[in-house]
This record gives C-alpha cells, sequence and structure tokens, in this order.
C-alpha cells in the first residue's frame, strides 16, 4: 500500500515535504495505526502522538486524505491511494504529524469545563436523576482529539477568538448539567462576536468526529437558550461517525 | 535554541470539503455577489421610475445578452443565498439539524441553486 | 427560562438577521407571485403598481431589512478576514457609508415617484 506522509524537522528542514513509502500489509493490520507505527521502526524519526490504539485518547488524530480522524479507528481497507497524511490543519506543527495543542486547550478552559456550585453541599451526594443525567449524552463523550475544531474554517481564521466545536460542546455539557448553577453566567461569557457567534453552521465538526458528536447541533441549542426563544435541554443526537476514505 | 515561528497546514486544495462546507461557502459567496447588485439594482429602479424615457431606456438594456448574463449569475446567487438561509433558519428551530439530514439539505441547496440559475437561463436567452 | 438580553452583540446580530431574512423571504414570494400573474408592460403600468397606497411603505421597510441584513452578513465577513484591527475598522466604516448611501438614495427614489 502507498502513503505519502509529511515531514518536518525544524532542527534539520527549512520546509517541510512529503516521503512516499510503500509497505506490504500484514495479515494482523487493520488500521492506519499499525502501519505507521511498522514505518516508525523503518524511520525512527517520524514522529507522532499515540496511546490507547484504541480510539478513547484522541491522541492520534490527523489528516488523512483531506479528512481528520484518529489513525487508530481508520481501517486501512476503507483508504483510497496513495494515502495522505498530514497533521491537523491550522495548528502549529512542532514536528511531522505533532501539533501544537495549546491554543486549543486555552479555549476549552475558558469555558469554565468544571460544575460551579457555590450552595452549601448536601449530606451525602448532589443528587441527579437518570433522565437529567440522560441530557449530558451525546456532549459528554468528547475526547479532545481536536479533529473538529481543526477541520472547522471558522476556526481556522480566529482560533484565538472563537471557542471551536470542541470548546462549545463542553460548554453545552456544562448548560444542561442539572447540578450546574452558573448557566446565566456560561450563556453570557459566550454571547459576543467571536466566541460562539462565529459558527456558520458549515458542520464539518461533526462530519469529521471520530465519535460520532455533532458539536454544531450544540451551538444552536446554546443559540436558542441565550435567545429565549427555545428551551430545549435535552441530550444530542450522535451519528455512525464517518471514517476517512 | 530560539523557536522561529510554526508552520501551519492550511492548503486548502488538500483538505476535504463536504457538501454542508461547500454549501456554506456558497452562502457566503453568493451574499457578496447579491451584495454588489443591490447597488446597481437601485440605480435601475431609480431609473425606471424616473420617466417614460428612461423606463424604455431600462427596458431595452435587460434585453442584452451580456446583461441577462449578468442576471443568470444574480438569479443563481439570491437562489442559493435564499435555499442555504432557509436551510439555516430551519436548522436554528431545530429542524433537519442531524446530520444525515443536514447533508441532505445540504445537497438540495446546492443542485437548487443550480436549477433555478439553469431555469433563469433557459427563461432569459 | 433566561430573558434574552439584547444589548450584547452576537445574539442581537444574530436576530437582526434571521427576523430580517425571513421578512424578505415572505416579501419576495410575494412580489414573484405578483409579476409573474400580471407582468409589467408599460410604465404607467409600472407606476401604477408602485403608486398603490401601502406599497411604498412596504419597499421601505423591505430596503430597511434587507440592508439591516446585508450589514450583518458584510460584517461577519470582514469580521472572519479582516486581522489588522486598523483594517477591519477602516473596512466596517466604508461598508457601513455605502450601505448609509443606498439607504438615503432609497428613500430619495420613494419619496420622489411621480403621482
Amino acid at each position: 500500500m502507498k502513503f505519502s506522509i509529511f515531514r518536518f524537522d525544524p532542527e534539520h528542514d527549512a520546509k517541510p515535504y512529503m516521503q512516499d513509502f510503500e509497505m506490504e500489509l500484514l495479515p494482523t493490520e487493520h488500521m492506519l495505526l499499525d502501519v505507521i507505527l511498522r514505518l516508525k521502526q523503518q524511520d525512527p524519526t517520524l514522529t507522532l502522538r499515540k496511546s490507547c490504539r484504541e480510539g478513547v485518547c484522541g491522541s492520534d488524530a490527523m489528516n488523512i486524505n483531506g479528512r481528520n480522524g484518529l489513525a487508530c479507528i481508520t481501517r486501512l481497507r476503507d483508504l483510497i491511494e496513495p494515502v495522505v497524511i498530514r497533521p491537523l490543519p491550522g495548528f502549529p506543527i512542532i514536528r511531522d504529524l505533532v501539533v501544537d495543542m495549546t491554543q486549543f486547550y486555552k479555549q476549552y478552559h475558558s469555558i469554565t469545563p468544571y460544575l460551579i456550585n457555590a450552595e452549601p453541599l448536601p449530606e451525602k451526594e448532589l443528587l441527579q436523576s437518570p433522565g437529567e443525567r440522560d441530557r449530558l449524552n451525546g456532549s459528554y463523550e468528547c475526547i479532545l482529539c481536536a479533529c473538529c475544531s481543526s477541520q472547522c474554517p471558522s476556526y481556522w481564521w480566529n482560533p484565538d477568538k472563537f471557542v471551536g466545536p470542541a470548546g462549545l460542546i463542553q460548554a453545552y455539557r456544562f448548560i444542561v448539567d442539572s447540578r450546574d448553577r452558573a448557566t446565566n453566567e456560561r450563556l453570557d461569557d459566550l454571547n459576543d462576536a467571536y466566541r460562539l457567534f462565529r459558527c456558520r453552521t458549515i458542520m464539518n465538526c461533526a462530519e469529521v468526529c471520530p465519535k460520532g458528536l455533532e458539536p454544531v447541533y450544540a451551538i444552536e441549542r446554546i443559540r436558542l437558550k441565550m435567545s429565549g426563544a427555545g428551551d430545549k435541554d435535552g441530550a444530542l443526537d450522535t451519528h455512525p461517525p464517518l471514517s476517512p476514505r | 535554541m530560539a523557536r522561529t515561528k510554526r508552520p501551519v497546514f492550511l492548503d486548502l486544495r488538500h483538505i476535504q470539503m463536504p457538501v454542508g462546507a461547500l454549501a456554506s461557502i456558497g452562502h457566503r459567496i453568493s451574499g457578496v455577489v447579491v451584495a454588489i447588485g443591490v447597488p446597481v439594482v437601485v440605480y435601475l429602479l431609480a431609473l425606471s421610475l424616473k420617466d417614460e424615457q428612461s423606463f424604455a431606456h431600462v427596458a431595452s438594456h435587460l434585453r442584452l445578452v451580456p446583461v441577462k448574463a449578468a442576471l443568470v449569475v444574480l438569479v443563481w446567487a439570491i437562489s442559493h443565498h435564499v435555499l442555504a438561509g432557509v436551510r439555516h433558519l430551519l436548522s436554528d428551530f431545530d429542524i433537519g439539524s442531524p446530520l444525515r439530514l443536514a447533508r441532505r439539505s445540504a445537497w438540495f441547496v446546492n443542485l437548487g441553486g443550480v436549477a433555478l440559475a439553469v431555469l433563469a437561463a433557459v427563461v432569459l436567452l | 427560562m433566561r430573558t434574552p438580553d439584547i444589548r450584547s452583540t452576537g445574539l442581537a446580530a444574530w436576530w437582526v438577521q434571521r427576523l430580517s431574512a425571513a421578512y424578505m423571504l415572505v416579501f419576495v414570494i410575494f412580489l414573484l407571485t405578483t409579476f409573474a400573474i400580471d407582468p409589467v408592460q408599460s410604465y404607467a403600468q409600472w407606476l401604477g403598481w408602485v403608486g398603490r397606497p401601502g406599497t411604498r411603505m412596504a419597499l421601505a421597510t423591505f430596503f430597511a431589512a434587507l440592508l439591516s441584513h446585508m450589514w450583518v452578513g458584510l460584517r461577519d465577513v470582514l469580521l472572519d478576514y479582516a486581522k489588522p484591527p486598523a483594517l477591519q475598522r477602516l473596512l466596517l466604516a466604508t461598508v457601513g457609508a455605502g450601505l448609509l448611501a443606498i439607504a438615503i438614495s432609497v428613500v430619495w427614489i420613494l419619496a420622489s415617484i411621480p403621482r
């Protein structure tokens, strides 16, 4: 199978370049990450992030044939050759397929991703009914892999001002959590020209999310809540994730 | 080691644009096209209301082929913008928001705009 | 349910864009059906249609909706792409001035229709 991988080492290369590889696939290899790790045995300078190899940590997010996805759950037999692998779009590249996630995490922190509840604590637990817990479905599953934000044109143009789909779906997760008491503050915080309203409903985020989540839907619900025109607080739709081809 | 500015991968030729993204960029481009057309239309409106002569002047200009071609482009722009806009209005109120439905409506918007432009071309030219 | 706070910019712009769009949609459908049924054949007929009571008011409201919708849309484009703050302010001011000029000419046109 033919691969073309983005290479850039700031200590040796003046410019990034694409390196071609050709590999015979082993019968035990099913996912793209398997092949990349074997390529790394051939060329130890190839640099990437990887960890759980089962699609739950989000470390190996990369741009595969133009579409973001997790290498460990992207099936080799689905891919069109030559498989072109590049780092996540729009993020500063540290080396090869490793990008700088600082701005992305800053945006996540800016939506205060923790429960805010200053009421006196109950004796045992802060109770939440199963129905209330179900409202978190479709937003809590986010693994912060950054596939969505790095495929969002609005995030490309203003990564420092627009929170991005990942941050906003997490904002929704806390807005609909029945144990949180800071809903109005959260909504106010997002209500300026940039933080939420740069979203043009392009929907790239929902297309590429490897967990099948739909940040664009969360953003619409937040807008409705802000406007007072609707108060849908429920779980978000999810869909079977669409892998890169 | 001094760290110079890190490169960024943003070559749009190598990044996939799903159908929703095409509908969205079309919405923006068609909006700008209509925005450019508005002063022209206002000018024609003023002329057509001034007197009999100017009205005839405007009417005869509207029969010229280059003007008709421009009109077809304007029809595409208005159609795409309105169809994409209606799609947005509906999704604002939670109609057609899940991905499968949203992709289908994006196809409808993209093709609908072109279809109306072709219709206008047939009628006018 | 939270009371909407219209002073904030993001939400205010969104409302203006949505409401003006809805009004224009209805108006344009009405316009298209009117002229599909009875196309304008002469200057006299054109004047007659525009001169009907209420038409000028409706046209004025339509243009108010159109220009505010254009302002929100073009402002969005500039906010996205015009990064240097001074350039952004300049372009926003230019677009604003252009729209104001169109608004004034529309008022003048509607006011000076021969009766």
